[in-house]
């Protein structure tokens, strides 16, 4: 009967049912499963030892980082930039920018460092060529907004952005891209060019911070957490007695573990970002990770866009791998749902997808990567998704119950130590 | 004009069963003679409906004339004519007097009182509302002429003409070759168009059924010095022709060919594109013909007359007649085989009526047979167990890939041609794969990719073609659609698949091609037991799927082939782009030069503002500058201009270069080909192997 005193919540008539919920059997007291995380919580307190930076390494090939600049500095980039180009324009020359490129053989994956910078190289982006003139005229007219923003210091959203200009920039990708190319040229972060994003991650859980001033106790946020503002520079005072972070994937796994308060029965902070991360997201949970010391666990899909999504949160996108000194969180593990788990939790086959021709590339490519070879459990699990051809989302696990990924499936993994 | 044949059958059958009504089951067993199996089963021979007939009467009728043709090695010249027949006008052909309705109310689309009052009153409210609208001073469309409500007996009749420069037909043989059903010509094993001779058999059955008029034939062959003309119809009940005229005229021009006349009964309105879809693709296909296509009716309006000329007069091979290739036969075949073969041995069977099987092969295949066969056995003595072992044995053993050699596909360069005279594209590329096996049968995958064009739609056009027939329909689930669509990336070849004027043209040739509706090996010519000919009906669903299968293993092939001309293109394409960019070129350059050098001289202007109110410091050499746009010495206007010169330059420079690099050529002229005006021998051919050399008289 030990079962019944394990659940919050006793409901005679699940309670019948609950013996009948695979693995269920297998759990143990909560306070055992607490025990085991608390040392979790501190081993990974104790171990986050200095944080290596590029210049610690002394790579032989030259790296580009951005670092975050006040508005000022920024600005008088800009200046300087406009004096130049005025110049040449003068001198019967045209102008071009200089910007780094992006693309993905100007990447460079670190292991030391774990996680994706950007190589030094370069290219011409000259206003009198016809590839380039668009893009060119386009830079000039985000310099341009970005040096008004500066001036009067305040902050717009990318959208925003976009509508100053909207016959130029066609549609918002384009000014989007060029802001990034923007903030390599200036060498700061985007934070610094006063531009964010809209909001698009959401936090619940044992935390508590000020945003802007304000006290944020995300307990009571209610069931929908609080939004992650977009200017991490507002945030600080970061307080928690949680004993993990857990990073998901979908809405709808956050919601499930929001509304069952899984964070009062496990101490834990929940974070979601819907899909691919947001900056405001990253920058969040790096924030936590380096304040608060705790240990990372993320829940996504059995496929290969959850890992990816899972490897942007540890090692940064290729697309802004210029910042990803501040955008990246070192050390998250991969909790679930992992291709082991579909026949280890015996999750049924109609819950399964057959994975598509694009999927299996995807997962064949994600094997080539750096950051997944570096984790061979990693490798594993991706070799087995990709032999097996299936997939599986989080809620496939709501065929055993709605409630069983809060009740059972977390706990016992929790339980287990099963992270890689 | 005779009409009796065709109520003959129909009556006979009826006597017995108005004489013994009660016992209908008496006379379970029925013979049903292969035409009126088809009668009955129109449908599979492309014969649903009016519409549908009609367009598969012309294309049997093309199609026939084409293979004729091509049988001498005579460039093919076909007429055909649809003349639009009115209803007065046919019956009077059958001798029916046109009656006046004298009770009104017996008819289908006859009006009642009610519902004309609903007409009336509908078109006073339309009235209404198109006064009020004039009054309005709105633009009022063209009031739609209310549309004839067409009753279900107002059929309408057609007479389906086609000439051809063929071979004719030997003037006994004529009754035969029309009036029975599963004769034919083209029962050998190679890539024919026509299939086992049922189409011109299914026009005469269909004009029987519909409108009860005979089909006329006139023929004349190479050197004969008179024409035969027949006047026939078709006994469908027994299968054999009923001739109501067969006589010898006179020659007076000495022309050779065929000339086919049927009455019709069929539906112009909607398919008149299909018909007109058909022609098209025809020509693109065979684009060594000459194609006069008109329609012909009352109102001149509608009548319509095209011409497809002949661009070439280089004909691909006529297709070699082969024999089957081990693992393509069954038992059935092995039997018709050996019934058929002159071959005495069971060793020289297998030498001579296989493909790819040797002297020395033969030998070991027998050796492996097992003990109760030998080399020298008579093949008339094998019993049917042998022949099963045979079988087994064809199936397993390994045997070399039949050649293409029998094959005739449409050529490159006349797909090139075809695509080029028909469509107008601005590019072109095509390709032809190399032959490849299905089941012992070869087959080679032609493929070509053009874009632009006049007359064609934005998006992807896909003509198919197998055995050079252009097949229009069931195009959704086709393998050369799905593949077009699904598996080229076409934006990787710099075509934008819903923008750009995309044709798709694929043509399979192969000794077994199921076309949709017909197999030509499970027909025997002998058929008469409607069991027999209900597993025609499956077999035919059987090759269904048989096409899907080759299709699928031709898939692969057609993705390559259609890369193949999408990297052809590709090249191409980006001269274009190259091209074009050198007109716009500076005509792109300037439009963003406002944008460009108002965004820098308005940070000028801030930081002149800044400067001038001491916020912030400039270094000198800055300053110096900023000093000379406060003082207005350098404007958004001296920005402007110089950022003009200096695109002007550039554009010159580019211009220049260009010109150095592709001469003074604009793009590569397409060569273009002048048809001898006298076809007349006057001329020696001297055959080297890589040239021909023509010397004129």
């Amino acid at each position: 009967m030990s079962d019944r005193r394990k659940r919050r919540r006793p409901d005679p008539d699940s309670d019948s049912e609950s013996d009948t919920r695979p693995f269920k059997h297998l759990l143990k007291p909560d306070a055992t499963i607490l025990s085991s995380l608390r040392t979790l919580a501190s081993s990974a307190a104790a171990s986050s030892s200095k944080t290596l930076t590029l210049s610690d390494l002394r790579l032989s090939a030259a790296c580009r980082e951005v670092s975050d600049l006040p508005p000022s500095a920024v600005q008088s980039a800009i200046e300087s930039l406009a004096v130049s180009l005025a110049r040449s324009i003068l001198s019967g020359q045209g102008f071009s920018f200089t910007v780094p490129s992006r693309s993905s053989a100007n990447q460079l994956y670190v292991p030391e460092l774990d996680r994706i910078v950007l190589k030094d190289k370069t290219s011409l982006r000259p206003y009198s060529s016809v590839s380039t003139v668009r893009k060119t005229t386009i830079t000039t007219r985000i310099l341009h907004l970005i040096h008004q923003l500066c001036l009067k210091n305040i902050h717009v959203t990318k959208r925003d952005l976009f509508y100053t200009d909207v016959k130029l920039f066609q549609d918002q990708t384009q000014s989007d891209a060029v802001l990034d190319d923007v903030s390599c040229i200036l060498g700061c972060t985007r934070s610094s060019l006063n531009v964010v994003a809209a909001e698009k991650g959401v936090v619940v859980g044992r935390l508590i911070f000020s945003d802007n001033g304000d006290m944020i106790d995300c307990t009571k946020m209610g069931m929908g957490g609080k939004a992650i503002p977009p200017n991490i520079d507002r945030v600080g005072d970061m307080k928690s007695d949680a004993l993990f972070i857990l990073l998901v994937e979908k809405d709808a796994a956050y919601m499930r573990l929001a509304e069952d308060r899984f964070y009062n029965r496990f101490p834990c902070i929940i974070v979601t970002a819907k899909g691919q991360p947001d900056v405001a997201t990253r920058l969040f949970l790096r924030k936590m990770k380096m304040e608060l010391k705790l240990p990372v666990l993320a829940l996504v899909d059995s496929d290969p866009y959850g890992l990816k999504i899972l490897s942007v949160y540890g090692c940064g996108s290729k697309n802004m791998s210029y910042d990803s000194a501040n955008l990246t969180t070192p050390d998250i593990k991969w909790l679930g749902i992992r291709p082991s788990d579909l026949d280890k939790y015996k999750i049924p086959e109609q819950c399964r997808l057959p994975m598509t021709e694009q999927d299996i590339k995807t997962g064949k490519d994600l094997l080539e990567e750096d950051f997944v070879k570096k984790n061979p459990g990693w490798v594993e699990e991706l070799n087995l998704m990709v032999k097996s051809k299936q997939k599986a989302e989080i809620q496939a696990l709501s065929s055993f119950g709605f409630q069983y990924l809060s009740e059972v499936y977390l706990p016992l993994k929790l339980q287990q130590r099963d992270w890689l | 004009m005779e009409t009796g044949g065709s109520s003959e059958s129909p009556v006979e059958t009826k006597k017995p069963k108005s004489k013994t009504p009660r016992k209908p089951k008496e006379s379970a067993l029925k013979q049903k003679s292969p035409a009126e199996f088809f009668a009955e089963n129109k449908n599979i021979a492309g014969f649903d409906n009016p519409g549908k007939s009609l367009y598969t009467t012309v294309r049997e009728l093309v199609e026939n004339a084409l293979d004729s043709a091509e049988s001498i090695s005579e460039l093919p010249v076909v007429e055909i004519t649809i003349e639009e027949i009115g209803k007065s006008k046919f019956n009077s052909m059958i001798g029916l007097i046109d009656r006046e309705r004298i009770d009104e109310a017996l008819y289908d689309d006859f009006e009642t009182a009610k519902a004309r009052e609903k007409r009336l009153a509908k078109e006073a409210r339309v009235q209404e509302i198109q006064a009020k609208n004039a009054a309005l001073g709105k633009k009022v469309k063209e009031q739609v002429a209310i549309k004839a409500i067409k009753g279900r007996g107002e059929a309408s009749f057609y007479r389906v003409t086609c000439k051809d420069n063929g071979k004719g037909m030997p003037h006994d043989d004529i009754p035969n070759m029309f009036g029975r059903v599963l004769s034919g010509t083209k029962y050998g094993l190679k890539q024919t168009r026509g299939k086992f001779g049922l189409g011109a058999k299914m026009a005469l059955i269909w004009s029987k059924m519909s409108t009860g008029l005979p089909i006329e034939i006139s023929s004349s062959m190479k050197g004969q010095n008179y024409v035969s003309f027949c006047r026939l119809d078709i006994d469908i009940h027994r299968n054999i022709p009923h001739i109501h005229l067969h006589e010898k005229r006179d020659n007076k021009e000495r022309c050779h060919g065929a000339e086919i006349q049927v009455v019709i009964e069929g539906n112009w309105t909607t398919y008149r594109s299909k018909i007109l879809h058909y022609m098209r693709q025809m020509a693109v296909i065979t684009p060594y013909a000459q194609f006069l296509f008109s329609f012909v009716s009352d109102t001149s309006d509608k009548n319509v007359s095209i011409k497809f000329a002949r661009r070439t007069d280089i004909m691909p091979p006529v297709p070699l007649e082969t024999k089957y290739h081990p693992s393509a036969v069954d038992l059935l075949l092995i039997k018709r085989l050996i019934a058929e073969t002159s071959k005495q041995n069971l060793l020289q069977l297998l030498q001579h009526e296989f493909v790819n099987i040797g002297k020395a092969y033969a030998e070991r295949l027998i050796g492996e047979m097992g003990p109760d066969f030998s080399p020298k056995m008579l093949v008339k003595s094998l019993t049917s167990q042998q022949l099963v072992r045979i079988h087994q044995l064809f199936r397993q053993a390994k045997f070399d890939d039949p050649s293409g050699d029998c094959l005739s596909p449409a050529g490159e360069y006349n797909l090139r041609l075809g695509i080029i005279k028909e469509l107008h594209p601005d590019m072109v590329a095509t390709y032809s794969g190399s032959a490849q096996v299905f089941e012992g049968h070869p087959f080679i995958v032609e493929a070509g990719v053009s874009v632009g064009g006049k007359d064609v739609k934005q998006g992807l056009n896909i003509f198919r073609f197998a055995n050079r027939i252009p097949l229009l329909f069931e195009q959704g689930a086709d393998v050369v659609t799905r593949t077009a669509l699904k598996r080229i990336n076409w934006n990787s070849y710099k075509i934008n698949q819903t923008q750009d004027k995309i044709g798709v043209f694929v043509s399979i040739v192969s000794t077994k091609i199921p076309f949709k509706g017909t197999g030509k090996e499970y027909i025997g010519d002998d058929i008469s037991e409607i069991a027999s000919a209900v597993k025609v009906g499956l077999s035919i669903l059987k090759n269904f799927s048989r096409l899907l299968e080759i299709y699928r293993l031709t898939a692969l092939r057609l993705q390559t082939s259609i890369q193949q001309c999408c990297i052809q293109l590709k090249s191409k394409i980006v001269k274009k782009i190259q091209a074009r960019e050198q007109q716009e070129r500076k005509r792109n350059l300037s439009k963003y030069i406002p944008d460009a050098t108002n965004a820098i001289y308005e940070v000028l202007k801030e930081m002149t503002h800044l400067h001038a109110s001491k916020k912030r410091r400039y270094e000198d050499k800055d300053a110096e500058l900023l000093s000379k746009v406060s003082a207005r010495l350098i404007t958004k206007d001296t920005l402007r201009e110089k950022l003009a010169q200096h695109v002007e330059q550039v554009d010159y420079e580019m211009a220049l270069e260009y010109a150095t690099q592709s001469g003074v050529k604009e793009e590569p002229r397409e060569n273009i080909y002048l048809q001898l005006l006298e076809a007349e021998k006057d001329f020696i051919d001297f055959h080297g192997p890589v040239f021909v050399f023509r010397l004129f008289q």
